[in-house]
Order: C-alpha cells, then sequence, then structure tokens
C-alpha cells in the first residue's frame, strides 16, 4: 500500500509573525517547522504503515527551496522517502491552487492512501483536503479521530460528533484528513533524526507536473488576505472598591463566568 | 564547535523531551526527593539519547562528543538541576571508563544494557575520608581467586539508591597514593552491597544521593575495567569529561535564569516604572549574559580540544572553575532582583539558588581546579610543570603518569587516545584491553 503523508511547512507557533504589502505571511526560514498539526498526519501514516507490511510511506509538501529542512524534519519521525513540490510561480497560492498541485503530485506518486492534517497552523483555511479531493474525483474522509484500513480496499473512520461518534467509509484510493485525537505522535530518534539525511528527497517543479503556471500562484489566487489584526493580549481588570455590594458584584461575576 | 542540521534537529528532540517528560514532573520529584530513573531512563534509552558517543556495536550512536554538547544544553534548560545531573552521571560519569576501557564482556553486560536505559548507573569514588584527595580511598578490593572481596564505604552517590551498578573505585594493592587502585563494576544486588542511608542535600533535590556500604562484597575479578591497578588514571580521565559536562549543563541553565529574570523584572514594576528599567538592574544582567556566553565559548573551545584528541585537563578544569563560581553569581544576583517572590519555594530562582551551589563542590571542588590548573601552568611551588599530552599516538595506557599535586589533589593526565572523534575511534586506538 502507498501511503502518502502530505504536509505544510509553516512558521513556528512562537514565532514573531508579520506581512508583507500584499498581507501574505513573511516566512522566514529559520522560523519554519513542519505545520504541528501534520505531526498526527505523519504519525498516522506510520501506523498505518506498521499495520499493513510492505506499505510505504511519502512525505509530500509543496513550499519553497528552502523547505527540504522542514521534510528532512519529518523523516525524522519516519517514512520512506520525501517529495517537495517548489517552483517560483507557486508563490502566492491559495488554498485551491495548493489543492490543485497536491492533487497532480498526488497522481504523479501514486497513492492508495493520502492523509491530511485538519487544517495548517498558519492559515487555519482547512479547505485544502477537500478541494484536493475534488480534484482527484476521490472521496474524502474529513476530521478522522479513528482509521482502519480493512483488506487494503476500504478505509473506515470514526468523527467525533457533539454525543459519540459518527462512521464513515469509503473505498481506497481515498483521502483522509485527521485531527488531533487520532493519535500520540512519536518523537524523532536519535537513529531516525541520523537516517533522516540519507532518505531519497525529489524536487518536483510545476513542468514535472504538466501544471500550467498561470493555474496556481498567486495570479490565479481567488482568496485574498484583506486585512491583518494582532490580538490584544493586554488584560483589562475589573475594580470592585468599597464595602457596598462589593462583594455580591464579585459573586455575580464568578457566576456569570460560570465558577460557581 | 560546528553544528549541522543534524545536531539541530537532535537540540529539537531533547528539548521537546525535557519540556514533555521532565518539566511537567519537576516539582513533583523534587519534593519526593528522587526522580524515577529507571522509567526516564527507559523513555530516553528507547530514543537513542543514553549512549551518544558510545559505539554502535553495543546499542550507542557513533557521534562525536559534540551532540552531547547540545545534550548537555538542552538538558540544562530543565526546571531542576537534579534530574539532568541523574542523567548525565549516567550517560558521562560513571560509563565513560567503561565505554572505553572495559572487556566486550563486560560492556555486553553492563554498558549495553545501560544505554538501553534497562540499567542505572552510578560512580562510586568519594568516601567518609576522600573526596577531591582521591588518592586518600580506604574502599579496598582483596584477591580471592578469581573474585575481588570489596569492603568499604562510598559517600554523596548521585543515582545510589536506585543503580543497578557502580563504578567503583578501589584500593586493589598495598601501593600507597594514586596506585593501586582499579576501577571495578559492583552489581548492586551482590550480597554484602547495602544502601546505608538516602542523604538529604542542599539542592538538587530531585536527585537521589546515597552513601553505599560494602560488606564482603564478592565480585568476579572480570568486572575489573582496563588492567589492574590504572584505576585512578582512568578515573580521572573520567573526570574530564565529567568536568566538561558538568560546565556546559551550567551554562544553559544560568543563561535561563538570566532571561527568567529578565522576563520578571520587565513586568515587576517599582516606583512608577519596571524594574529592568532600572540601569543598575539591566547593566548588571548584560554583565552576566556576558560572562555566559565566555564560559560558553571556553566550553566549546574544550569540547573541540576532546572530540580532537587533545588533552583537555586544562581547559576542562577552567571551565568547571569558572561555571562554578558564575552559577552561583547568577543564582545570587538573579535572586535579588525577585526580592521576597525570590525567596519563596514556588519560584525556580530559589531551587536555582540552592541547585548552583554544588558546581563548586562536585567533581572536584574549585580548589581542586586551581591545583590543576596552577600545574598545568608551572606555577605550584614543588611541582614540575604538567605536560599536556600531544596528538601524537599513544600505544596504550600511560602508567608513568604523574599526579600534579599527589596526595592533596590529583594528577594531570594525558588522554590515552590520539583522536577520539567518537569513541569507537578512542577505543580503536586505545586497544582496548582483554
Amino acid at each position: 500500500m502507498n501511503i502518502v503523508a502530505c504536509i505544510k511547512e509553516t512558521p513556528s507557533t512562537t514565532a514573531e509573525k508579520s506581512f508583507g504589502p500584499d498581507m501574505r505571511l513573511e516566512r522566514r526560514k529559520e522560523d519554519a517547522i513542519p505545520n504541528p498539526f501534520d505531526e498526527y498526519t505523519i504519525e498516522e501514516a506510520l501506523r498505518q504503515q506498521e499495520k499493513h507490511a510492505g506499505s510505504t510511506v511519502t512525505i509530500l509538501c509543496m513550499g519553497p527551496a528552502t523547505a527540504t529542512d522542514t521534510l528532512r524534519k519529518a523523516l525524522a519521525m519516519g517514512g520512506d522517502r520525501a517529495v517537495l513540490v517548489s517552483d517560483s510561480a507557486l508563490a502566492g497560492s491559495d488554498a485551491i491552487g495548493t489543492a490543485r498541485v497536491l492533487a497532480a503530485a498526488l497522481q504523479k506518486i501514486g497513492f492508495d492512501l493520502a492523509l491530511f492534517g485538519s487544517a495548517a497552523a498558519d492559515a487555519y483555511g482547512g479547505v485544502v483536503p477537500s478541494a484536493t479531493a475534488e480534484f482527484l474525483g476521490l472521496p474524502l474522509l474529513s476530521y478522522a479521530s479513528k482509521l482502519d484500513l480493512s483488506g487494503d480496499s476500504t478505509a473506515r473512520i470514526q468523527r467525533a460528533a457533539e454525543i459519540g461518534y459518527n462512521e464513515a467509509e469509503a473505498p481506497l484510493p481515498a483521502l483522509v484528513s485527521v485531527v488531533k485525537s487520532i493519535n500520540e505522535p512519536r518523537y524523532p530518534s536519535m537513529k531516525g533524526i541520523m537516517a533522516s539525511k540519507k532518505k531519497p528527497l525529489d524536487t518536483f517543479s510545476l513542468a514535472d507536473l504538466g501544471l500550467d503556471p498561470s493555474s496556481v500562484g498567486g495570479a490565479a489566487a481567488r482568496e485574498r488576505a484583506i486585512s491583518s489584526e494582532k490580538v490584544s493580549t493586554q488584560r483589562k481588570g475589573e475594580m470592585y472598591q468599597g464595602n457596598e455590594g462589593a462583594a455580591d458584584r464579585v459573586v455575580a461575576f464568578l457566576i456569570e463566568q460560570k465558577v460557581l | 564547535m560546528q553544528f549541522t542540521q543534524e545536531h539541530e534537529m537532535f537540540r529539537q528532540l531533547v528539548r521537546r523531551f525535557v519540556q514533555d517528560e521532565i518539566n511537567p514532573h519537576a516539582d513533583e520529584w523534587e519534593e519526593a526527593g528522587i526522580f524515577p530513573a529507571h522509567d526516564l531512563f527507559k523513555r530516553m534509552g528507547d530514543l537513542g539519547l543514553l549512549g551518544l558517543t558510545y559505539p554502535e556495536a553495543y546499542g550507542g550512536q557513533g557521534l562525536d562528543f559534540s551532540y552531547t554538547v547540545v545534550f548537555c544544553e538542552e538538558l540544562g534548560r530543565a526546571d531542576c538541576s537534579g534530574v539532568p545531573m541523574g542523567i548525565t552521571v549516567h550517560t558521562d560519569m560513571c560509563t565513560p571508563a567503561l565505554a572505553h576501557f572495559g572487556s566486550d564482556d563486560l560492556k555486553q553486560q553492563f554498558l549495553a544494557p545501560s544505554i538501553r536505559g534497562d540499567y542505572v548507573g552510578c560512580i562510586g569514588v568519594t568516601e567518609p575520608d576522600a573526596g577531591s584527595d582521591v588518592a586518600a580511598i580506604r574502599t579496598r578490593a582483596v584477591s580471592d581467586g578469581d573474585d575481588w572481596i570489596i569492603n568499604g564505604r562510598k559517600l554523596y552517590i548521585t543515582n545510589g539508591t536506585q543503580a543497578d551498578w557502580v563504578c567503583l573505585l578501589a584500593r586493589t594493592s598495598d601501593e600507597g597514593g594514586y596506585r593501586g587502585m582499579s576501577l571495578i563494576i559492583v552489581p548492586t544486588k551482590t550480597p554484602g552491597f547495602s544502601v546505608s542511608r538516602k542523604l538529604r542535600k542542599l539542592g538538587n533535590h530531585s536527585s537521589d544521593t546515597a552513601e553505599l556500604m560494602l560488606d564482603d562484597v564478592r565480585v568476579p575479578k572480570a568486572n575489573t575495567i582496563g588492567p589492574e591497578g590504572m584505576g585512578f588514571i582512568l578515573q580521572m580521565q573520567q573526570f574530564q569529561r565529567e568536568r566538561l559536562v558538568g560546565a556546559i549543563t551550567s551554562y544553559a541553565g544560568m543563561e535561563k535564569t538570566v532571561r527568567d529574570t529578565i522576563a520578571y523584572t520587565q513586568q515587576r514594576s517599582t516606583f512608577g516604572q519596571p524594574l529592568i528599567d532600572n540601569q543598575v538592574i539591566h547593566f548588571r544582567l548584560c554583565e552576566l549574559l556576558t560572562e555566559i556566553e565566555a564560559l560558553k565559548s571556553l566550553c566549546y573551545r574544550a569540547a573541540d580540544q576532546y572530540i580532537a584528541g587533545d588533552d583537555v585537563t586544562r581547559l576542562a578544569s577552567m571551565a568547571k572553575l569558572k561555571a562554578g563560581r558564575l552559577a552561583r553569581e547568577v543564582a545570587d544576583t538573579c535572586l535579588q532582583y525577585y526580592g521576597g517572590m525570590g525567596y519563596m519555594e514556588e519560584t525556580r530562582i530559589s531551587r536555582a539558588f540552592r541547585d548552583s551551589r554544588l558546581l563548586s563542590i562536585g567533581g572536584g571542588a574549585d580548589e581542586v581546579m586551581l591545583g590543576i590548573i596552577a600545574k598545568y601552568e608551572g606555577i605550584l611551588p614543588g611541582k614540575k610543570k604538567a605536560r599536556p599530552a600531544t596528538t601524537q599516538p599513544a600505544p596504550a595506557i600511560e602508567p608513568a603518569i604523574e599526579p600534579a599535586i599527589e596526595p592533596a589533589t590529583e594528577p594531570a593526565t594525558a588522554p590515552v587516545a590520539a583522536s577520539p572523534r567518537t569513541d569507537d575511534a578512542h577505543e580503536a586506538r586505545a586497544g582496548a584491553p582483554a
């Protein structure tokens, strides 16, 4: 079984964020990490590989040429090889453009199961898995909190609901997006780290994927960021002073906050 | 010291391990006076963290000491010093001599399971009447056929209450001073071995410290590391690594302490302004950061020397001396800026203050370091200048090493191997004794 884990390079969650004049996030190589949600994607790919002997795991990423470092970090967790799709024409792609590229790359790689995180920690769009499935004309089982592959032909997932969970299944090949509760990602081991530099890492350009540059990138993007604002972290205190009614107001506040 | 992408990935791994597996438990383990070494070491062993420089044949990673530098830097950022100390005693203080000079059988028995995290090790040198004065130890191993029968006491032994084996320094002949001692692996389950006391300490509470009793403990002579009678020399070499590791682990913690203090003084206001806006405070914190950077550079230079297989005794002694003094200065200064809050148990600075005191004592006191440095500088009255080892290959263990300040302290030691880029290389060049 060919399993592909699709990941994104994002800035570290603790990195200082800044935006260019076009409202695109300015990405610095030193802040780049694998999207934290995608650790669950990779872990699930590795667990399915362990359950299905003879399977291979490919880690796929669209990003700048420097994203090879991020892919090496992902390979330190495990997996057999990595593929980076990188092309200067891709700059400014929106979620649909990204999905178009991932769909083409998945077709080129060949897969039975393609795994995604439910969203990326930088944009939180959450659109890419479904859009990729649409481009491929294949089923997407979204927000999986459990995944079972039976007989190498069907994927069955559980999706958490308000009470209990829903179950859904689809024939392979299929796409599955996972949520954090699906597993506990492993640490990359020392051996994994040292082995990661020896694993094959291929880079595809748009030409390799047979994609027209005008169909992707900033010019083709239909989604546009308009503004951004820093969340104020300044905490406002409220003072209740004096003897008259202060205690009652504190109690009322605590009830309102459902503390009492 | 050049760090690669692999070093950086390794750093992230250790940092995450400290954040997830040590820090959440630090308060509990400090309170308990012990951390669960077998549980923690097993998880570390699974990740390949316990034998970074040791041969792959015994489960190690076969890497050079630069990875140990990264390892120690990240351990040093933990929320307590006791756990990092317990870990590094296991990885870099009780195992180097075994890894370099132990027989294959001995390494299979004790090194391999220690690297896997199945065994916890400790180092037994200090005694009630012999600490910095190592040559004064009284624990004696008497020959009985193929066995040693060992009697004596060991004091201030880190990991001592939960260790599976001790790398024990004992007298094996009647030669005086530094001669006639051997390093012997003693399994703690051997009849006659007991933990007589779990000691209460000023700091490093999360690490257990023991007094050990050996009463007619019988172990095979095959448990001797290297040739009989070479224990003192091997221990002195082991000490160089211990001191270097102690210094490296400390500066990362010091930097964290200063940065925590910067954050605290930025949000703490007095007389209408943040504390840090007082020039006396921000200048002082910058002075400390400068000192820490200088110590870090010294450690990097020493580590480069160690990797190259040169004699690191002088720089390791200087690094340990500087680290011990600076650790106290940093903790004391920073605690002052916390004011009353710094005196409270609930703040990390009060723990750092307690923990900082050990480094000038353990692993050779400041005064021992000064004696060694003086010997190397040729200014120790009545003593010849210590000879730094050259990078010329040495065929085997050099037995005729003269103590620097015998018997009060310890000798300047030449490294046995010429260029131990990894411990595999070290061993290959030195030739493991049969």
